[in-house]
């Protein structure tokens, strides 16, 4: 069991699958996924090396064409395409910006 | 002699580490904008160095804790893990400047193996086009490890590189050794080593916060859940449209020329075995293939103008969710459209796929992505049955024929995924995390060296197995002769003939006739032959030899027999190379022989299918 990633989880008021095309976040943290089964811890540890860290700036710049999936976003300058499922690991809050 | 000093390349996908190797080792491996162009370790001599030294190339990997099988390579390389192969005695990371934080992130975990490393920091120049400014002698400082800044497509820096790698080669070799790690050995969290890496960045680099505007106006066109469709398929379209009609013009030539030369070796030569073994044998099987030449470079052009935009990530993204009802997914999308090239590399590309049961989907159903060497069948079949007119305006029927034959693969590969996939439900599911490259216009060099490649591999596959299988095809068809007493034709009575007709009660109910069997057995080693076999066959039991392949074709089969040797084509007679390689990747001769048979039990269904239902049509 991974504490590390439940103590992020208290109280997510909001998570990149529910974001809309041109929303500018902020990670808060990863909570687990139950789809990944076994390999969940793998694919946190993978989501924090490719940088979806607390603290970092996202993008989403897109979208799937069936149910709005997969999600295209934007991270320190990389782009990544994840599914919901992996999008839905991640918790963000939005970015307040009076110039947006 | 002491064992040659050994480097590796390590880094990020797509940050241009085979770019780097070509231009260190002179070697012409492929290199493409997408991540996991390289999936196998690949190694050369450096040139230009006084002592002599390997440099090893390896799959790019985010994270030494590695999630699939290319990057798994790449981790055991430099562990020192991969049976019967010594560790490398010095890292040389390399970085896309243009991508600094997740290049940096590797390069620290790589730190903590505590082993000799340098840094390439490559695509400075796009990086400054950029306006990224990076103070390279005090983040070398910074990160305690040498740094040296390179353009590997334009050998800027390579040289200098190579002077650094140069001092190291006069180090002797390091000896046997392995290192260990598995997961609980992460030291630092990952959060403390991107904080470390966030406060050398913020004081040795300076970078903008936008990407170059066009390249999101581009993205958001292209990855619309719409628009990006309709560009995806305008653009397959066009492809199978070129094939044909900017091809036609050279293929005539060609055709002319080939038939030119069989007359004039014909009026020359004397009577007898020697000029029919020249005319018949080479002229005929080998021409008969070459003459596809340019259309294998067109479609070449496009597949290797899409690899180096950056755009096929982009239509992986599209078509996730679609190919997920399927069992497969967006990462699935690169190794089959590789596979339009050739299964061969196509099913090797699978290792980028993270989940063993996708990955197996995949292995299974590459090969019915219409192979470049399927083309010349297509062609050949296809210009001599289908009228060549104009529809709707614009499209040209031979394409459109061409365009379906291709969908037909696709939608049957789409359907046995589909089966296949029912029989594994309720399974974890695998991310896709897919990185999407930055757009980058297709560079001149890359395309010429691509098709260079590419031609040569046909004309030398041309040139090798295909006329080595023309010869025995022409002994088989001319030996024994005929008896005194012959009522048939001289070629009925050879061993061709004899094995031809031998086969061919199995075929009947497909409408094959002995001719077409005969070519479907040279047609396991290369798609191509079947081609020249024909030409052989034909060229051997007419008269004349001065009429071309299809018109010979186009007297002798009606339409339906025609339609049902394109429908086997589809699905069938796998190469030999593929089986093999279908037998490495997966490891198991069970699923290789499942794969054998079920190929040719549906290429012999749908065979038999379009046979009956384009007689009936036809009547």
């Amino acid at each position: 069991m991974n504490t590390a990633l439940r103590s992020d989880a208290i109280a997510p008021a909001l998570r990149l699958d529910q974001c809309r095309k041109g929303a500018t976040v902020r990670v808060t943290g990863l909570i687990g996924q139950p789809l990944f089964g076994t390999q969940d811890e793998r694919v946190s540890l993978r989501l924090k090396e490719l940088g979806f860290l607390p603290g970092a700036p996202l993008k989403v710049i897109g979208f799937g064409l069936l149910g709005s999936d997969p999600l295209a976003v934007q991270v320190n300058g990389t782009k990544f395409a994840l599914r919901r499922a992996e999008a839905a690991k991640i918790c963000v809050e939005p970015i307040d910006n009076p110039s947006l | 002699m002491s064992t040659p000093i050994r480097f590796a390349l390590i880094g990020n996908p797509n940050c241009g580490k085979t770019s780097l190797f070509n231009r260190l080792t002179g070697a012409r491996a492929k290199v493409a904008n997408y991540p996991g162009v390289t999936v196998e370790r690949r190694s050369g001599m450096v040139t230009g160095l006084t002592q002599p030294a390997e440099l090893l190339d390896l799959p790019g990997t985010y994270s030494l804790f590695v999630t699939s099988p290319d990057e798994q390579v790449a981790r055991d390389v430099i562990l020192g893990q991969l049976a019967g192969e010594r560790r490398p005695d010095l890292l040389i990371a390399v970085i896309d400047a243009c991508n600094l934080r997740l290049g940096l992130r590797l390069v620290m975990e790589l730190k903590s193996l505590n082993r000799p490393m340098i840094l390439a920091l490559n695509q400075m120049d796009e990086a400054k086009r950029r306006g990224i400014s990076i103070n390279t002698a005090a983040l070398s400082q910074a990160i305690g490890i040498p740094i040296i800044e390179t353009v590997a497509v334009n050998s800027q820096g390579v040289a200098e590189l190579r002077k650094v790698l140069d001092g190291y080669a006069q180090q002797p070799a390091a000896p046997e050794g392995e290192q260990t790690l598995t997961l609980s050995d992460r030291q630092e969290s990952v959060e403390a080593l991107y904080a470390e890496i966030e406060s050398i960045i913020s004081q040795h680099v300076i970078q903008p916060a936008h990407l170059p505007r066009w390249q999101d106006r581009l993205d958001s066109l292209v990855m619309h859940p719409l628009l990006g469709l309709v560009v995806l398929f305008s653009i397959l379209l066009v492809i199978f449209q070129a094939v044909f009609a900017w091809a036609n013009p050279v293929v005539d030539l060609i055709d002319a020329g080939v038939i030119g030369l069989g007359g004039l070796v014909g009026a020359v030569l004397p009577d007898g075995i020697l000029k029919d073994f020249i005319v018949d044998g080479l002229i005929a099987g080998v021409g008969g293939v070459l003459v596809f030449l340019p259309q294998i470079i067109i479609l070449f052009f496009f597949i290797l103008v899409l690899e180096d935009t950056g755009y096929l990530t982009r239509a992986a993204f599209l078509l996730d969710r679609p190919m997920r009802g399927l069992g497969l997914s967006g990462r699935s999308f690169i190794p089959l459209l590789s596979s339009f090239a050739c299964a061969v590399p196509g099913i090797m590309a699978t290792r980028t796929i993270a989940d063993p049961r996708e990955r197996f989907i995949t292995i299974m159903v590459a090969p019915l992505m219409t192979c470049s060497a399927r083309l010349p069948v297509y062609a050949l079949i296809i210009a001599a049955f289908i009228p060549e007119q104009t529809v709707w305006g614009f499209f040209n029927l031979q394409g459109l024929t061409l365009f379906a034959l291709y969908f037909a693969g696709v939608a049957s590969a789409a359907l046995i995924a589909w089966l296949m996939r029912r029989r594994a439900s309720g399974r974890e599911e695998f991310p896709l995390l897919l990185e999407l490259p930055t757009y980058r216009w297709p560079m001149a060099y890359h395309l010429l060296m691509g098709l260079r490649e590419r031609a040569w591999i046909f004309i030398r596959r041309v040139g090798t197995i295909i006329l080595a299988l023309s010869i025995v095809l022409w002994f088989l068809a001319t030996f024994p002769g005929a008896p005194a007493d012959a009522t048939l034709p001289a070629i009925d009575y050879s061993f061709a003939g004899q094995l031809g007709h031998f086969m061919q009660p199995l075929f009947a109910p497909l409408g094959f006739n002995w001719q077409m069997c005969i070519a479907l057995i040279p047609a396991m080693g290369a798609r191509e032959v079947a081609v020249s076999a024909l030409a052989t066959v034909y060229a051997v039991g007419e008269e004349s030899i001065d009429v071309a392949l299809g018109s010979a074709l186009a007297a002798s089969w009606s339409l339906p027999v025609a339609y049902a040797y394109l429908a086997w084509f589809v699905y069938a007679p796998q190469c030999i190379s593929t089986i093999a390689v279908v037998k490495r990747e997966t490891n198991s001769a069970k699923a290789t022989t499942f794969f054998t048979i079920y190929l040719f039990a549906l290429a012999y269904f749908a065979a038999w299918a379009t046979y009956q239902i384009a007689s009936a049509i036809v009547g």
